[in-house]
């Protein structure tokens, strides 16, 4: 019996990774007690685990910090499938026997083909002002509408309120996806993959998620960088990463097997 | 722009982002264990922190609506007391101060301190921000 069966623990599972990894003594894992990281292997592929205690609800801002901060060390030095945050299994031996000897070829692979590369996410921010004046120098409706409130009582000018601020959401989304779709082209050939994010903000002007080869980093920051020069005071960007590929990593079993 | 690798560029360092970032990552994305796992997995509970959706809606247009009006305000001069103080209290809040403080570099260790400091308001603000965004 693993120690995993004890009463009240489980083991929580963080990622995928080659069976040649190793961990550091004094990396923890989630929990309010955490235990020591610890790696599970089978064949070629191996899990990162430690112990989690079933009396809480994992999900504090403290859990999420650690499951993506393990990872993203991870990420940076070695491949690693990245799994959803919350996974937890009954004991040491479920983890070999019903998660990696059944998908053993399939990690491997999925394994291989992320050596080197890790995810990145670009986001980009409209700075409000700047991206209001473009749409209503743009909008001539918009303009018009504006003025009109101006004159307005507070109560009679909620129609037009509503109608003006809808027209310039729609001219936001509008600008999202040109911008999106431009700087998507020029990160193309940076890229291995991308993957367009939704928006998490009604002035997101681009969220995207790419894997990248590593040693491509710089170039990668270049092409970010030219585009924030050129869309200064009107785009307010930020590059994260390097990270594990959560963006990129999809099971082909939907089902298990 | 502010790039924040991970501290110290490839290869080194914890979390490269706040909170809101992770929870925009680890949520909703990466492998899904019960695709793999039937029999053993344990139905842990997870404390509900839902995937930030951006829904347009009437408060969204007012709110648009309100800032265009206010543009040639802002135009005429620097901005006023209120917005001053505002700024300020916005900003010393965990969360909030990312939104704020954008196109300020941070490094992603001085990140991480400030949260160690403010979690309990930032795990708050966060709450609120996703309601804002409905």
């Amino acid at each position: 019996m693993g120690v995993g069966t004890e009463q009240g623990v489980g083991v929580y599972v963080y990622g995928l990774v080659p069976e040649d990894v190793e961990v550091s003594d004094d990396a923890l894992g989630v929990g309010d007690e955490p235990k020591e990281l610890e790696v599970i292997r089978h064949g070629k592929v191996a899990a990162l685990v430690s112990e989690v205690s079933l009396d809480r609800p994992l999900g504090t801002p403290d859990d999420l910090l650690r499951h993506e901060g393990l990872l993203d060390a991870t990420a940076a030095e070695v491949p690693v499938l990245p799994l959803r945050f919350g996974g937890v299994l009954a004991s040491r031996e479920a983890v070999v026997d019903e998660l990696l000897a059944p998908h053993h070829d399939e990690f491997a692979a999925a394994l291989k083909e992320m050596e080197g590369r890790a995810q990145y996410v670009v986001k980009g921010r409209y700075v409000e002002q700047t991206v209001l004046r473009e749409v209503l120098e743009e909008n001539p409706q918009a303009a018009r509408l504006r003025d009109q409130i101006r004159d307005m009582g507070e109560d009679a000018a909620r129609d037009a309120r509503i109608a003006l601020g809808e027209l310039v959401e729609r001219a936001i989304t509008a600008k999202r996806q040109t911008d999106t779709q431009m700087l998507l082209e020029a990160l193309t050939p940076v890229s291995a993959l991308s993957a367009v994010r939704e928006p998490t903000h009604e002035l997101d002007a681009v969220h995207l998620a790419l894997l990248v080869e590593k040693e491509r980093q710089a170039k990668l920051e270049e092409v970010v960088g030219d585009f924030a020069e050129r869309w200064a005071g009107r785009v307010e960007f930020r590059l994260l990463g390097p990270m594990a590929a959560y963006d990129f990593v999809m099971s082909s079993t939907p089902g298990g097997e | 722009m502010t790039v924040q690798p991970a501290t110290g560029g490839i290869g080194r360092g914890p979390s490269p982002s706040g909170l809101a970032d992770v929870i925009d990552t680890i949520l909703d994305r990466g492998l899904v264990i019960d695709a793999y796992v039937r029999v053993s997995l344990i139905g842990i509970e997870i404390l509900t922190v839902d995937a930030r959706v951006v829904v347009a809606s009437v408060d969204t247009y007012l709110r648009f609506a309100d800032a265009v009006n206010r543009l040639d305000l802002a135009a005429a001069g620097p901005p006023g007391l209120p917005e001053v103080v505002q700024g300020v209290k916005q900003g010393a809040i965990g969360d909030k101060s990312k939104e704020i403080a954008q196109g300020v570099l941070e490094a992603a260790g001085e990140k991480l301190r400030d949260y160690v400091g403010e979690r309990a308001e930032e795990r708050e603000e966060t709450r609120r921000r996703r309601r804002e965004e409905r």
